[in-house]
């Protein structure tokens, strides 16, 4: 207890105070609840799509299908595992697993908040970029292994379509990263150096250097949906072309590690758009709404959003019709309404809200763009594959590649103008 | 070559306009799914669906006069109607009526060939078996007309 209290004082990640124990605690944490919010992402947007297309969407495992991403479990777990005779049997298997891998280990650095993070790596987003990047890997391994065309077809596609839209993604994160060095002189690749950076000028790089930092973040933006292979640059596995593309021959439990793994890095990349331009962890409108009482109030909304939600949940257990056959329904949604209560309040305990504020905000900020993720797959047709490499090539990279001249510009032209002008005096 | 499209493009005008039509689509009172079992749907007026051989809701005697048009109607000739005189009245009376709805097509002319308005086709959809057994509706059957499974909601 003593430990853990002395702790709780360091203001520290546990990577930089070398305390292996809770690094390894951290990592688990994140691993159990970054799949908990895969499974709650699977249900969200089966049910936001459905109210896109005006449908109903998953209503009968639990109240509005709550329960239903713990049946899709099951039904994968216990589905038949299924490795073509003529598929590398070695490559199959691993395939999924390094997707997966990838996927997970890039949350090593994403900070959830200023302590709130596995390890403060001063390469932090070069380590994030690289990791993110071999998940490409699995895909061709998943496809090469399969031993079929539409896999291949899938994998190739994949491949060529991250090759192309990293360039310009990686040219959007050179824009931020010079932006961190602004004022300071030092700029910094640590995710939690560029918040910090982002806290000290005192803005989000998404406003800074009007319009520059917007558009690097509509790039990234862009570059990411096309990265995690999604709607509408959902390519590599268009159904309505190549059956599910490269995991065509996968099924069951390998299936759902492709799965996993696939918006486990929509929630990574998510979270370096928001690490990089919208403030990491720092709450909104720290400029205007600020001073003490602001600072109250912003530390309480974590316990008031929960509290809202559990009155939310109770409030339509009791409007459920009273029939025997919802009975446990009923119950079920009331214990639920009753656990996020018990969080909401636990939040509200000054100590707690002070530690949990920083990972509520970055993961508001981090399921907007979930959100965002879904909303463009209920709207956009996909692309075909030369419109694909049109608008990679020959839309988004010179774009970028004029943001990051622009922004280098901007940045040092203070320091041009100084010179020129000690050279005249 | 005027500027307003290349602007559009710029800004993404036509993407957004997109996003906005799926977001307000989101509102529950948009869906338009049924839950079918629990929620029936509204069938239209003039559907033509499994039979019912009406009764006089007073007496409960059967409407139909056994005068056989209806079998005569029908261009399957699925309907057969039995009668037998009596003795008393001299007047025909019903003795058994059997539908085959296995071999109907809903066509509807035996309901309008009848001459009481005793032969209906309801507005009931839910004529699925899971085998011919069931599908010769006889006399007690059409007189207490389809009985469709209500679900509790």
């Amino acid at each position: 207890m003593g430990a853990f209290l002395n702790y709780l004082k360091l203001n520290v990640t546990p990577g930089e105070a070398g305390n292996y124990l809770w690094a390894t605690i951290y990592i688990l944490v994140i691993f159990v609840l970054v799949s908990i919010a895969v499974m709650l992402m699977t249900w969200l947007e089966r049910k936001i799509l459905a109210h896109m297309q005006v449908r109903l969407g998953p209503m009968r495992v639990g109240p509005h299908g709550l329960l239903q991403p713990i049946a899709d479990a099951v039904k994968l777990m216990l589905k038949e595992d299924i490795i073509p005779t003529e598929a590398d049997t070695v490559v199959f298997w691993f395939a999924p697993v390094a997707v997966m891998m990838t996927a997970f280990t890039t949350y090593l650095v994403v900070p959830f908040g200023r302590t709130h993070a596995v390890t403060d790596m001063n390469i932090g987003i070069l380590f994030m970029l690289g990791v993110s990047s071999l998940g490409v890997l699995g895909i061709i391994m998943a496809g090469w292994a399969s031993n079929s065309h539409y896999p291949l077809l899938g994998s190739l596609r994949s491949s060529a379509q991250m090759v192309s839209y990293e360039i310009a993604m990686g040219l959007a994160i050179v824009s931020a990263i010079m932006m961190t060095s602004m004022g300071t002189g030092t700029g910094t690749l640590s995710m939690i150096g560029i918040v910090e950076s982002q806290l000290q000028q005192g803005r989000w790089f998404v406003f800074s250097m009007f319009p520059l930092g917007f558009v690097a973040f509509v790039i990234f933006a862009i570059a990411m949906v096309a990265e995690t292979n999604r709607a509408p640059f959902d390519l590599p596995e268009a159904e309505s072309e190549l059956v599910a593309g490269f995991h065509t021959e996968y099924s069951g439990f390998r299936w759902s590690l492709f799965f996993l793994g696939e918006y486990t890095s929509m929630i990574a990349v998510s979270s370096v758009a928001v690490t990089l331009w919208l403030g990491g962890w720092l709450r909104p409108f720290p400029n205007t709404l600020k001073g003490n009482t602001w600072d109250l109030a912003f530390s309480m909304v974590p316990a008031l959003t929960f509290l809202l939600l559990a009155a939310w949940t109770l409030f339509s257990a009791v409007r459920m019709p009273k029939i025997p056959q919802m009975r446990i329904q009923r119950i079920g949604m009331a214990l639920f309404g009753l656990f996020l209560a018990a969080i909401g309040l636990l939040f509200a305990i000054p100590a707690v809200a002070a530690r949990v504020q920083d990972i509520f905000w970055f993961s508001a900020k981090v399921s907007a763009f979930m959100y965002l993720y879904i909303w463009y797959r209920a709207t956009f047709p996909r692309y075909r594959f030369d419109q694909l490499m049109k608008v990679g090539w020959k839309v988004l990279l010179p774009i970028s590649l004029g943001v990051v001249i622009l922004v280098a510009l901007v940045g040092i032209w203070p320091d041009v103008t100084n010179s020129v002008m000690g050279v005249l005096r | 070559m005027s500027l307003a499209p290349i602007l559009r493009k710029v800004f993404l005008v036509d993407l957004i306009k997109g996003l906005n039509v799926t977001f307000r689509y989101q509102d529950p009172k948009e869906i338009v799914t049924e839950q079918y079992p629990l929620e029936r749907p509204q069938i239209a007026e003039r559907y033509r669906g499994q039979p019912r051989l009406n009764v006089n809701p007073d007496t409960g005697e059967t409407l139909c006069i056994a005068c056989g048009l209806c079998a005569m109607a029908c261009p399957e000739q699925l309907i057969t109607v039995t009668s037998e005189r009596n003795p008393v009245t001299k007047r025909k009376e019903l003795v058994s009526f059997s539908y085959d709805t296995s071999r109907c097509m809903f066509c509807g002319l035996c309901e309008d060939s009848c001459a009481s308005d005793a032969l209906e086709l309801t507005q009931d959809y839910e004529s699925a078996l899971y085998g011919r057994e069931g599908m010769v509706l006889d006399r007690p059957r059409l007189e207490r007309g389809p009985e469709p499974t209500v679900y509790p909601k």
